[in-house]
């Protein structure tokens, strides 16, 4: 509450300035807890604190009183911020020392909720997906139990292809399979979409096949872009800034001439060995380096039958294996862990 | 495909290239090299000795008493080889050394003689079979040497991986072709433009089917002498994994792998008739019986070799046992041939048998070689096997074929590969290889095709060689120069990373099956027929009877996951997989694909949360449904409740899932199609399983959920007056379940009801029996004033009157 008391003779203020002085001194005698202090402010020497209010009352005293009670006031007011500042020394020092019982233990641990992971394999292929789009490259899918057209045929492997035998297909009946790569959905997205196109197609796959570097199921990436122009050195541009992204900028890699009846010329490519740094060890069977992808232009036989003009368009088509990606980023030496969804696996990621 | 770098320098000066150097080359040219492996080094141990002296072991007919000298030393050992004789030279392993399959040698005591180490035969070395006696060597070969250096075994083996598009690189002259472009030094060839110049009479040959077999040569070679192959040709048979069967064999095999064209020798007095004919089977002809002792059922497909009479081969795939070349036979057929790529694959595959000559065949050998590689053998097997020659043989080629020249634009390669290079750059790099050029025009070639690159047809196929010969490394890198477009991503391919993304922030981990699991699990969860589920599709070819047909469902893969992570004493699983499931359609025809949202909840609901905060907690149903309300808020579908579309319903007894415990699961609808549900499993299905512990689940139609329509976010303004609370203690029958209680409050049209939640239910002590107590929190709020006491109490009674009389509840005072 605010007030104002008008001081007529400046007999009365100066028994006030007097009272007011012992007042504060008791307090500050008194004041025992660092929360007290800024009680001790408002009350003495804050802006409606008691002695603003004296000062404020100056103004009526007789004029030939002023400049000796003003000086009166001043004085106490002086003194009194001065044993006030040491009394807030003194407290906030001894705070320090004695206070600690009080305090939290700070080493105990946070409290926070526990938190579930995403699989690796689902990381790895989100961080894949991601660098293409980046690059403009839009993801299609497609089905996992496919039709031996798209899987082989519309990809120049006609039945009785030699190539075939790079394939342990599951089949579900005679013309319909597991789709051992992500490579139809290659024929799928030409067939649906003109050129210019770029997409990336993520999926799994299957090849039965089980040991400590195969799984029957796994998962792929599959890329395409066409346009006019487009070169194997785009091919090669592509890549390079994938590989970049996803290991280290500066890890050497080589294109390597390999065969895919659906792309010509095809090529592997491969790192440098991120166990050994290329010297060579048992992973990369000490040639110090590791193939991580397959890749190559498109080949005409493919434009031709989903429609494209061989003449006026070229592309590039890769296809790269998230568990081979995932197990050389990671250090993980046996496939099959990614299946057994062992809680103590999954966390680490 | 296997060589020894001895065996590839017969063809081509490798000049100083290191072992590594050159299968680093080998692997740039497309050749990937698997391994590079120095031979024999198991036999360095060995040494070379002579037997000076031979008697009789004192105490054993069958055993001799030798002195073998190994350079100063002389050593006494105890052999039991009929063919040991002073003067021999010898295989020692002294004690100390190890033979192949980790055999060690020590000093021993045989009969009381004393023995220092071993004479070996060849198949203690691991070179051939032969055990009869032991391994003679070369008269004069100086003792005391190491055996390899001495018989010259040291080499290194290169094994090739090849890919399926070249089937001439399958040869040692076809690896030493692709180096001659590195090294740039010539080829030197045992027999090259060999022809049959006049057809012979001593036998005929007769093509039936041209179509299947486009060329067919043979030889006669009389006076052959059977036996084994000198020890050069041995050697390199082992090297490469093959066995050495005798002289004859040996050198079609050999030619083989030289050459990259199979052969095969029959036994011609087995021929009847003198005649070779190419054609099919007759219907009575059908099981015959191959050189590996099989009995084999054919088909009448497949392309057989016959005699007058009778199949004597399964041309390109293998021999017959009734022509085999035997330790008796004195004259030789030496066929070599061309047949079509995929009637050997199909008849190879069929018969369920691979051989060297099937993996060439099928592939493509090529038709200009066949004379070649029947001339080499023939030579081979009068220099080793004491064979005439009787005159040309016979070549019958009804399939000869001019191949095409090529076309090959300079510009369009140019395009295509990223680089600049001239007409003469192009041919100078095809040339390397044996690939001919002329001048067209300042930017086309025309282009020859040899005979052995199968494999080239088209200009496509010139620019991957030009690539492959310039060097993929040596071609710029560069990036596309394309126009911007925005790329349009799957909306519900977005959805499922966001929820996944979202789930793991509740504690729980993402865990990906495969999509095959065991038919049994479907009975496992009780599935029966007439659900959706019952049926699945299963493969044809399964790895295992665990991974037989395509899920219907998602669950039986986490409870498999449930049961691991708890034997491994995991406190708390909680674990969810967005994935596919599918169900069959027709025969012949692909399933249907849906993706599903399932999650299974175990154990401790605050995992691996600090115990000093998280109380051990066990997880119950409503954490199922507490997650699923979260997807569902999450997915940005509005409201869950009776009066939305997107609701809960409790089963009708028994109408629940059949693999939740009666009364413990809860259907999630979408108007009224079933979207989802969660529940308890039942404690024996859980047995099925083998997990002992309490397992919860939700299990929700994702694509069905992706398909509803999101909520638009619209921005309500704050509320300007204060509201205010009332509680409710309601004592109810215990059929009354919370949520009448709280739709009939939201459906009582007081405009003045912001909101109301169940704060406690409470049975027992004080409550009678067949009764609960249930308490609510009402918030009422005006938009236009703050309410008053009057207002409130005006509303609230109104609510409290409806409740008791509708559910026949009473009021309790707390």
């Amino acid at each position: 509450m605010l007030f104002l008391t008008v001081y007529t003779f400046a007999y009365d203020m100066e028994k006030e300035l007097e009272k007011l002085e012992a007042e504060a001194k008791e307090f500050l005698s008194n004041l025992e807890e660092t929360s007290q202090i800024e009680d001790f402010r408002v009350r003495f020497l804050g802006r409606k604190g008691q002695f603003s209010t004296i000062m404020r009352s100056l103004g009526s005293v007789p004029a030939e009183d002023k400049p000796r009670l003003g000086q009166l006031a001043n004085t106490i007011k002086a003194e009194i911020e001065q044993l006030f500042e040491e009394k807030t020394k003194d407290l906030q020092s001894q705070s320090a020392h004695l206070g600690k019982k009080n305090l939290p233990d700070l080493t105990l641990p946070g409290r926070r909720p526990a938190q579930g992971t995403l699989h690796p394999v689902t990381q790895v292929m989100q961080e894949t997906c991601s660098i293409f789009e980046s690059l403009g490259f839009s993801v299609a899918e497609g089905p996992d139990v496919e039709v031996d057209y798209y899987n082989f045929e519309a990809l120049n492997i006609p039945a009785h292809h030699p190539a075939r035998d790079m394939h342990d297909t599951f089949y579900v009946s005679d013309s319909v399979l597991l789709r051992t790569h992500t490579s139809p959905m290659q024929a799928r997205v030409m067939e649906a979409q003109d050129p210019p196109l770029r997409v990336i197609a993520p999926g799994k796959v299957y090849r039965c096949d089980s040991d400590i570097t195969h799984t029957p199921m796994f998962h792929q990436v599959e890329g395409v872009l066409v346009d006019k122009n487009i070169s194997f050195a785009d091919l090669k541009g592509i890549l390079t800034v994938f590989t970049q992204k996803m290991f280290e900028k500066d890890l050497p890699l080589r294109f390597r001439p390999s065969f895919f009846p659906f792309t010509e010329p095809s090529a592997e490519v491969d790192i440098a060995c991120v166990m050994c740094n290329g010297v060579g060890c048992r992973v990369c069977k000490k040639t110090g380096w590791l193939e991580i992808l397959g890749s190559g232009m498109i080949d005409p036989e493919v434009f031709k039958m989903v429609g494209y003009d061989p003449k006026v368009y070229s592309g590039f088509a890769f296809g790269l294996g998230i568990e081979r990606i995932a197990m050389l980023k990671y250090g993980i030496d046996d496939i099959r862990l990614f299946y057994e969804n062992d809680q103590r696996f999954l966390s680490q990621f | 495909m296997k060589f020894t770098l001895n065996w590839l320098k017969n063809y081509i000066d490798t000049g100083d290239l290191t072992p590594e150097q050159l299968s680093d080359e080998l692997t740039m040219l497309g050749l990937e090299v698997d391994s590079v492996t120095p031979l024999f080094q198991d036999l360095a141990a060995l040494k070379t000795g002579l037997v000076v002296s031979r008697e009789n072991h004192p105490d054993a007919d069958k055993l001799s008493l030798c002195q073998v000298q190994i350079g100063e030393e002389t050593h006494q050992i105890v052999c039991g080889a009929p063919n040991v004789r002073e003067g021999l030279c010898v295989v020692v392993a002294l004690p100390g050394a190890v033979l192949p399959g980790n055999f060690k040698i020590g000093k021993s005591k045989i009969r009381g003689v004393q023995s220092f180490g071993m004479i070996c035969s060849e198949r203690e070395l691991g070179l051939s079979n032969e055990h009869d006696g032991i391994m003679e060597l070369p008269e004069g070969t100086r003792h005391g040497q190491s055996f390899i250096d001495s018989m010259e075994l040291s080499d290194i083996c290169v094994d090739v991986d090849l890919t399926p598009n070249r089937p001439d690189c399958a040869s040692v002259i076809g690896v030493a072709r692709e180096l001659a472009s590195v090294v740039k030094n010539p080829l030197s060839l045992p027999v090259s433009g060999a022809t049959i110049p006049t057809n012979s009479s001593q036998f005929s040959v007769e093509i039936l089917n041209p179509d299947l077999c486009p060329r067919y040569a043979g030889k006669l070679i009389r006076k052959v002498k059977i036996g084994p192959s000198p020890w050069w040709l041995r050697k390199l048979l082992i090297s490469v994994g093959q066995r050495p069967i005798n002289n004859v064999v040996d050198i079609t095999n050999f030619v083989m792998l030289e050459f990259g064209q199979p052969l095969h020798a029959f036994d011609f007095d087995n021929l009847d008739g003198g005649k070779i004919i190419v054609r099919t089977p007759r219907e009575n002809e059908l099981k015959f019986s191959t050189l590996d002792e099989t009995e084999r059922n054919l088909d009448p497909e497949m392309l057989m070799i016959c005699d007058g009479k009778q199949p004597v081969a399964v041309a390109g795939v293998m021999g017959g046992l009734n022509s085999e070349v035997s330790p008796e036979t004195t004259t030789v057929l030496l066929e070599s041939a061309c047949f079509n790529p995929v009637s050997v694959r199909k008849t190879a595959r069929k018969l369920n048998l691979s051989t060297d000559a099937s993996y060439r065949f099928e592939r493509g050998v090529d038709p200009e070689g066949t004379i070649n590689a029947l001339n080499r053998a023939a030579q081979l097997i009068c220099e080793l096997a004491g064979g005439e020659i009787v005159d040309d043989g016979i070549d019958c080629y009804p399939g000869k074929v001019e191949v095409p020249a090529i076309t090959l634009s300079v510009d369009r390669t140019n395009t295509l590969l990223g680089l600049e290079l001239t007409s003469k750059q192009v041919s100078a790099l095809l040339e390397s290889i044996g690939i001919l050029c002329a001048a067209s025009d300042n930017n086309s070639l025309i282009v020859t095709i040899p005979s052995f690159r199968v494999d080239i047809e088209r200009e496509a196929d010139l620019v991957e060689e030009v690539a492959r010969l310039y060097g993929y490394n040596n071609i710029p890198t560069t990036l596309p120069a394309v126009n911007l477009s925005y790329p349009e991503q799957d909306p519900s391919r977005l959805k499922r990373l966001a929820i996944c993304k979202k789930l793991t922030t509740l504690g729980y981990t993402e865990a990906i099956n495969y999509s095959f699991i065991a038919d049994k699990h479907i009975a496992m969860l009780g599935i029966q027929e007439g659900d959706k589920r019952f049926a699945s599709l299963p493969l044809l070819n399964p790895l295992s009877e665990d991974q037989a047909v395509m899920r219907t469902s998602l669950l039986p893969g986490l409870l498999e996951n449930v049961k691991r992570n708890i034997n491994f004493q995991r406190p708390a699983v909680k674990l969810f997989e967005l994935g596919k499931v599918f169900f069959p359609q027709g025969e012949n025809e692909q399933p249907v694909e849906e993706n599903r949202l399932a999650g299974v909840l175990s154990g401790n609901l605050y995992g691996e949360g600090a115990p000093l905060y998280y109380k051990h907690t066990p997880v119950d149903i409503f954490d199922a449904k507490g997650c699923v309300e979260f997807i569902i808020a999450e997915m940005n579908l509005g409201k869950v409740s009776v009066d939305c579309e997107l609701h809960f319903r409790v089963p009708e007894a028994g109408q629940g899932d059949v693999y939740a415990s009666e009364g413990y699961s809860l259907d999630l609808f979408y108007n009224d199609t079933k979207v989802g549900s969660l529940g308890s499993l039942k404690n024996e299905v859980l047995r099925t399983f083998a997990i002992k512990n309490k397992v919860y689940y939700f299990d929700l139609d994702f694509d069905a959920l992706c398909g509803l329509q999101t909520k638009n976010i619209k921005f309500s303004s704050l509320p300007v007056y204060p509201s205010v609370k009332r509680d409710i203690a309601l004592v109810v029958g215990e059929q009354v379940s919370a949520g009448q209680l709280l739709t009939a409050v939201q459906t009582s049209n007081d405009q003045l009801i912001e909101k109301s939640e169940i704060f406690d239910v409470f049975q027992g002590e004080k409550i009678p029996a067949g009764y609960k107590s249930v308490a609510l929190t009402i918030t009422y709020r005006s938009q236009s004033k703050t309410l008053t006491e009057k207002n409130v109490e005006k509303s609230h009674s109104k609510i409290v009157r409806m409740l008791t009389e509708k559910f026949g509840g009473s009021f309790r005072n707390a």
